[in-house]
C-alpha cells in the first residue's frame, strides 16, 4: 500500500493543496486597476475603478494606511495629503465577494525646497589644501530626498578677497565638494544654492603655523629679557594668542627652557644668565634666530 | 497497464524533487515568518534571527569605509529591518527607536499608527539585502546606501489576507552615526536603477 500510485496521488494532492494555500490569496483578483506609474508628491490622484457595487479600498504607503468603502464604477480619489512621502504605494480594492485587485504606483519627490547643508570643519588653518568639505542633501517640501539630478551652487565668500563659486550636480540627492582654505584669516561664508533654496554656513579660517620667528634680547645685569617680533604665518596672518613659543638658554649653569604663550602677537620671557649665554627661540616646528648674551659662549 | 506503470514511475521520479523544492520554499517562508514575529527586543538578544545583509563598499567615496564601520552598518541595518517587520506585523512601534531616527522614524511611527486605526497590518518576509554604500561624507557623519532586496509583503485586514506581493524592492538609505550605533535616518523606496 505504501508505494501504490493512489498513495502518491493523495500525497501529491496534499502538496499541491498546501502550495495553493500560499498562492491563491495572491491570485484572487477582481477587475484590473489602472494606476499612474509615477506621481509627484503632494498631488491628488484619481484612479478609475471598474465594476459595480460596493468595495473596500486600501492604500498602503511608506507612512500611510487608508481603508474606506468605495463605489465600483466610479473614480477613486487619493488625497494629496495621503501621498506626500516619496516611495511606492499599494492600492488594493476588494469587492463584496472578497476578490481583490491591486496595483502599485510610485510617488516621486517634488521640486527642491530644503537643503540640509554640512560644512566641515568649523575652524581651519589658512592656505590648507583640501581642508574644507561641503555636503548638501536636497529635499522637497515634504522632506523627500530629491533623486532627480539637480545643480547645487556652492558660493564662497571670504572675509577678504573675491567671492567665487562651484557648481556641483547632485547624485542620488547629494552634492559635495572639497576645497582648500583661502589665504586670509577670518570668517568664510559658504552658501549652498539649489534653485530658489539656499542655506549658508560659516567657517572660521585661522592663521596657519608660524612661518618665521625672530627675537631680540635686552640685557640688564644678570637678567636678559627676550621678546619676539609679531609672530605670523606664511600668508602674513598673526598666529593666534596662546600659541606656545619656546625660549632655550645655554650658559655655564646648563640648559633651561621657558615655554610662553603668544600674547598680542608677541611672546616674552626673562632669564638669569651666568656669564656668556646663547638663547634660541622656536614656535612649533619653526626654529627662529639665536642671540648671544654677554659675549660668545 | 504499461501506461499506468510508466506514469507511476514518472511520478516516483518527479515527486521527491517537487517535495524537496516545496519544502525548501516553505522552510524559507517559515524562517522569515519566525524572523518577523520574534519577541520585542529590549536588549540585544543573541537568539534574534536577522535578515541577511551583504554590504558592498567597493569604490566608496569621498571617504573609504573602515572595516568596523562596515560591520556595524550591516548589523544595524539588519536590526532595523527586523524591527520594521516586527512593527508592521504587531502594530507596535516601541522597537523603532532602537535603529531609526529622524524622518525614517517619524514616518514608520505614523504608518504603524495608521495601521492600528484601520486594522490593517503587514507581514514582511525578508529574503535578504544587497546593500551598496554609495556616499560616505568626509567628516564621517553620513552614509548613503542603495539597497536591493527581495520582499514578500502580505497585507491583512484583520485576519483576512487581502494582498500578497513578492517582488524585488530598491531603497535609498541614509544612515548616520550615534553614540554606539549607526541609525537609519531616511529610507526611501525608489524604482530600480543602477546606482
Amino acid at each position: 500500500m505504501k508505494n501504490t500510485p493512489r498513495c502518491y496521488f493523495t500525497l501529491c494532492k496534499r502538496v499541491i493543496g498546501l502550495a495553493l494555500c500560499f498562492v491563491l490569496p495572491g491570485w484572487a483578483s477582481g477587475a484590473e486597476l489602472h494606476v499612474p506609474a509615477t506621481v509627484e508628491a503632494g498631488r491628488t490622484v484619481s484612479i478609475p475603478v471598474p465594476g459595480s457595487g460596493q468595495a473596500t479600498f486600501y492604500l498602503v504607503g511608506p507612512d500611510v494606511v487608508v481603508k474606506r468603502g468605495v463605489n465600483l464604477g466610479s473614480d477613486l480619489q487619493i488625497q494629496s495629503s495621503d501621498i506626500r512621502t516619496a516611495g511606492f504605494y499599494r492600492v488594493i480594492v476588494c469587492d463584496s465577494s472578497s476578490a481583490c485587485s491591486s496595483a502599485t504606483f510610485e510617488v516621486k519627490a517634488a521640486q527642491p525646497a530644503h537643503l540640509s547643508f554640512f560644512l566641515h570643519p568649523s575652524r581651519v588653518p589658512v592656505s590648507f589644501p583640501d581642508s574644507i568639505d561641503a555636503t548638501a542633501f536636497v529635499f522637497d517640501q515634504y522632506y523627500n530626498l530629491v533623486l532627480t539630478p539637480a545643480a547645487v551652487d556652492f558660493r564662497i565668500t571670504p572675509a577678504s578677497g573675491a567671492s567665487f563659486s562651484r557648481q556641483v550636480p547632485t547624485r542620488n540627492g547629494v552634492a559635495w565638494m572639497r576645497m582648500g582654505s583661502t589665504p586670509h584669516e577670518g570668517a568664510v561664508e559658504v552658501t549652498a544654492v539649489s534653485g530658489k533654496v539656499e542655506e549658508a554656513r560659516v567657517i572660521q579660517q585661522v592663521a596657519a603655523e608660524a612661518c618665521e620667528v625672530r627675537m631680540k634680547a635686552v640685557t640688564s645685569g644678570k637678567t636678559v629679557t627676550l621678546e619676539t617680533d609679531p609672530v605670523r604665518d606664511c600668508s602674513g596672518n598673526a598666529v593666534p594668542d596662546g600659541t606656545v613659543v619656546s625660549f632655550t638658554k645655554i650658559d655655564r649653569a646648563g640648559k633651561s627652557t621657558v615655554d610662553t604663550p603668544i600674547k598680542k602677537d608677541v611672546a616674552r620671557a626673562q632669564f638669569s644668565v651666568e656669564g656668556p649665554a646663547r638663547v634660541s627661540v622656536a614656535c612649533g616646528v619653526v626654529l627662529g634666530n639665536e642671540v648671544d648674551v654677554n659675549g660668545k659662549l | 497497464m504499461t501506461s499506468i506503470n510508466d506514469t507511476t514511475l514518472t511520478f516516483r521520479k518527479m515527486l521527491p524533487r517537487f517535495v524537496k523544492a516545496t519544502t525548501f520554499a516553505i522552510a524559507v517562508s517559515a524562517l522569515a515568518v519566525a524572523q518577523s514575529s520574534a519577541a520585542p527586543r529590549t536588549e540585544p538578544q543573541p537568539q534574534v534571527q536577522l535578515p541577511e545583509v551583504h554590504l558592498d563598499a567597493i569604490g566608496l567615496s569621498p571617504r573609504p569605509i573602515e572595516e568596523l564601520t562596515g560591520t556595524t552598518i550591516a548589523r544595524h541595518y539588519a536590526l532595523a529591518w527586523h524591527d520594521l517587520a516586527l512593527g508592521f506585523e504587531s502594530d507596535q512601534a516601541d522597537g523603532l527607536d532602537e535603529e531609526f531616527v529622524g524622518f525614517a522614524r517619524d514616518r514608520l511611527m505614523q504608518r504603524i499608527d495608521e495601521q492600528k486605526q484601520t486594522g490593517v497590518h503587514v507581514r514582511i518576509l525578508d529574503h535578504g539585502h544587497h546593500l551598496r554604500a554609495v556616499f560616505y561624507s568626509m567628516d564621517g557623519t553620513a552614509m548613503q546606501l542603495a539597497d536591493h532586496v527581495q520582499l514578500e509583503i502580505q497585507t491583512f485586514d484583520g485576519n483576512k489576507l487581502v494582498d500578497t506581493q513578492n517582488s524585488p524592492h530598491d531603497y535609498i538609505v541614509l544612515m548616520t552615526p550615534g553614540a554606539d550605533r549607526w541609525y537609519v535616518r531616511d529610507l526611501q523606496e525608489v524604482s530600480a536603477k543602477p546606482f
